[in-house]
């Protein structure tokens, strides 16, 4: 056979073999070094298992998880849900003392409730432990507002905001309102009359707003001298049917009867974004993520007359809404420090600053980074600073008396409800806003007794 | 030989017994065992805000006392009654016209037979989003077709005396095809002599069909009511899409309000209630309609 074998093949045969050689040999190198490796990462084998909303911060965070999983050696599993959804899923999980995930997303509109009946893992023991946690992580670098609903009555921190959402008003048309001669509204009066000069100009609404009234009442209800209970969260008796209470929904309502566009009450975020990019409503007060599409977004036909300014002040003070979403442990996770390890990491002052320098996105929580030099030249559009604003309202409540305490009352959903009802009642005209709003207190006041609250 | 027939008989029973015990078996773990757990969590305040209140039934008919002065659950009651008649009515009526029409022999009828059926078989989710676009203002054709003609429409689905209706329609749009095929199918078996004696006595055409097909697909028209309403209590992707149960609680129906309860609000335990009352009631609308059926059935 080899007398038939030509030099050429047997040629190589013997590269062949000495590759395979080769081969073996970097092989068993390998197998010899790999012990060293897996000393190098602690939690190398690890699998963890983390649950959250879909949301652009995430599908961003998943760019960078395979950095992670190479540092660390683990592996990370993070599920994402629709909203709603999601909220159900955790809800039941950490209720029931689940331990399927190592992490999950704090939602702000639950993190009290579940604060309060301990169903997570406190991070400031974590955040503490200089084993775990170096000095540089720093928890204080998180803005203070955007911290308060994640924090327990001792100041324990039981998740980390990787979102904040502050309150500001859009502006679509301000061509609009220079030819009808109006300026930007700062009190709550100027706000209508800017409502009535733009509204049907040009087939524009002068305002519009979504389904979610529970979040956007309450700034008016604050500046009018009210709240929603007698005060939160010590004392959690309704307070809706108070002068202000009923002030603020006739003048939420009139803005949504007379000046937004038909159907608004069936609205939903997306909708009435929407409106605002595409020049079909002037006025859309929100969290900047939503409103400063107007300005960032491919889709938006109003980037030259569009502006960002703080929403407007009643008469008893400048109250705009501030919220965060946070990063926490369940109380039953199976893997706690792998986890704080990755939150350690995807709220790191490094990765979110990496992420702002990416991606531009710019709901990020760290003051350390919002404060600095690249945030603000990317979120300085149109000549105006957004990054200012949205920290400017993200640190009100921390700054002044917490006005979001409000949100920090673990039955919230409940009076939520009813304030959502009653502006409903109002606007499509059933009841008029002291009947509307005598009616959603004692549909809270019953709501909060069913579920064993004691006012 | 009588001992023989005994023995099998018992054995056929055996067999018949063995034979349904997986179904059975499926049966009782996927629905018995949710209901039973459904009928059990009702007994305890179980709140998501209070772990290990589902396990306390120191008040068991604590919840079935509080359902009698929740105006919210009794207004919901009347919201799904009147959902339930409407749409009731309406999808009978509809359907026992266009199965006429269609069995009338007129091919253009004829033709469209299988576009009547569509609505029913889509996904109601799908029907909703459907309708959905139908009823906001800002991209329905409806809606801009009017603006053309200078007629501004009120918004459907937000106006407190439009909202139910704009259900009601949708509702109608996806069901009426139920009765339509089940009316369609009695037209169709009956013999054509009736008809034919009745025309050679003289009879027109609204005597024929009050004497001879009304009657006869009477029966029919009684289970696609029936059918029809314990399906209208299930009613839920229209509302969770179109109005969410607004404005206000204009379109709020039991079960909507038990989602909101459970999910919303996080009472699993009183949510659990509502669902129990709503048990009952489908139970006792299911046995009326098996008992009408079997008379119907007999009386024929």
């Amino acid at each position: 056979m080899s007398l038939l074998q030509s030099p050429a093949v047997d040629t190589q045969r013997r590269q062949l073999i000495k590759a395979a050689a080769a081969t073996a040999v970097a092989g068993a190198g390998t197998a010899l070094a790999f012990p060293a490796i897996a000393q190098a990462k602690p939690f190398a084998g690890v699998k963890l298992r983390g649950a959250a909303y879909q949301h652009g911060f995430f599908n961003i965070l998943r760019k960078y998880i395979p950095e992670f999983e190479q540092q660390t050696g683990m592996a990370v599993d993070l599920q994402l849900s629709a909203f709603p959804v999601y909220n159900q899923q955790a809800d039941l999980e950490l209720s029931s003392g689940g331990s399927a995930w190592d992490f999950c997303n704090v939602t702000f509109i639950l993190a009290a409730r579940w604060v309060a009946a301990g169903l997570l893992a406190n991070l400031s023991d974590f955040a503490a432990d200089r084993k775990l946690t170096s000095a540089s992580w720093n928890p204080d670098d998180f803005v203070k507002g955007a911290q308060l609903p994640y924090l327990d009555k001792a100041g324990k921190a039981y998740g980390f905001a990787w979102e904040g959402g502050a309150m500001l008003m859009g502006m679509s048309r301000t061509d609009l309102m220079k030819k009808r001669g109006v300026e930007a509204p700062q009190t709550f009066d100027e706000l209508m009359k800017v409502c009535e000069a733009v509204h049907g100009q040009d087939g524009v609404t002068g305002f519009v707003s979504s389904n979610l009234h529970h979040w956007f009442l309450p700034p008016y209800i604050h500046g009018f001298g009210g709240d929603l209970f007698a005060n939160p969260p010590a004392d959690i008796k309704p307070t809706l049917d108070s002068a202000a209470a009923v002030q603020a929904t006739a003048f939420y309502s009139t803005l949504l009867s007379k000046y937004s566009p038909q159907g608004v009450l069936g609205y939903t975020e997306d909708q009435a974004r929407a409106a605002l990019i595409g020049g079909r409503s002037n006025i859309f007060i929100h969290s900047s993520s939503w409103v400063t599409a107007m300005l960032t977004s491919p889709e938006s036909k109003v980037k030259d007359t569009a502006r960002v300014v703080r929403m407007p002040a009643g008469p008893r003070g400048d109250f705009p809404a501030a919220n965060s979403q946070g990063l926490g442990i369940p109380k039953n996770a199976k893997n706690k420090e792998a986890a704080w390890e990755f939150i350690k990491w995807a709220l790191s002052p490094e990765l979110t600053a990496r992420i702002v320098k990416d991606t531009g996105h710019p709901s990020i929580c760290r003051r350390s980074v919002i404060e600095s030099a690249e945030y603000k030249r990317i979120n300085t559009i149109n000549g105006q600073d957004i990054g200012k604003l949205y920290l400017e309202v993200l640190e009100q409540p921390g700054k002044t008396r917490n006005y979001m305490a409000y949100r920090t009352v673990k039955e919230f959903p409940l009076v939520g409800d009813a304030v959502n009802k009653a502006v409903e009642r109002v606007v499509s005209g059933q009841a008029p806003a002291a009947d509307a709003m005598k009616t959603a207190q004692e549909a809270a006041l019953g709501s909060l007794r069913r579920a064993g609250a004691k006012v | 030989m009588s001992a023989r027939k005994v023995s099998y008989e018992a054995q056929r029973r055996r067999f018949v017994r063995m034979a349904m015990a997986p179904s059975l078996l499926f049966l009782l773990v996927v629905a018995g065992l949710p209901t039973v757990f459904l009928l059990v969590t009702s007994l305890t305040p179980g709140a998501l805000v209070n772990p290990g209140s589902l396990g306390d039934f120191s008040e068991p008919l604590r919840n079935y006392r509080l359902l009698g002065s929740d105006e919210r659950f009794v207004g919901s009651l009347g919201v799904q009654a009147r959902l339930s008649v409407y749409t009731v009515v309406l999808q009978v009526l509809l359907g026992t016209g266009l199965g006429l029409l269609v069995h009338s022999g007129q091919e253009r009828w004829k033709s469209l037979r299988h576009l009547f059926v569509i609505p029913m078989v889509l996904p109601p989710i799908v029907v909703a989003v459907i309708w959905k676009l139908i009823y906001t203002p800002d991209i329905s054709p409806i809606y801009q077709a009017a603006r053309m003609l200078g007629v501004t429409l009120p918004a459907l689905t937000t106006h407190v005396d439009f909202a139910l209706w704009s259900i009601v329609i949708a509702d109608t749009w996806e069901w009426a095809p139920f009765t339509f095929l089940m009316v369609l199918a009695a037209l169709q078996t009956l013999p054509a002599e009736y008809v034919e004696a009745a025309r050679m006595d003289g009879a027109d055409a609204w005597r024929v069909f009050g004497h001879i097909v009304l009657p006869y697909i009477a029966p029919v028209l009684l289970v696609c009511t029936l059918f029809r309403l314990i399906d209208s209590i299930k009613a839920f992707p229209l509302i969770f899409l179109l109005t969410g149960g607004g404005p206000g609680s204009v379109t709020e129906v039991t079960n909507y309000y038990a989602y909101l309860v459970a999910f919303n609000f996080g009472e699993l335990g009183y949510s659990s209630a509502i669902t129990v009352v709503l048990l009952a009631a489908t139970v006792l609308i299911s046995w009326g309609a098996m008992r009408v059926s079997r008379n119907a059935g007999g009386a024929e």
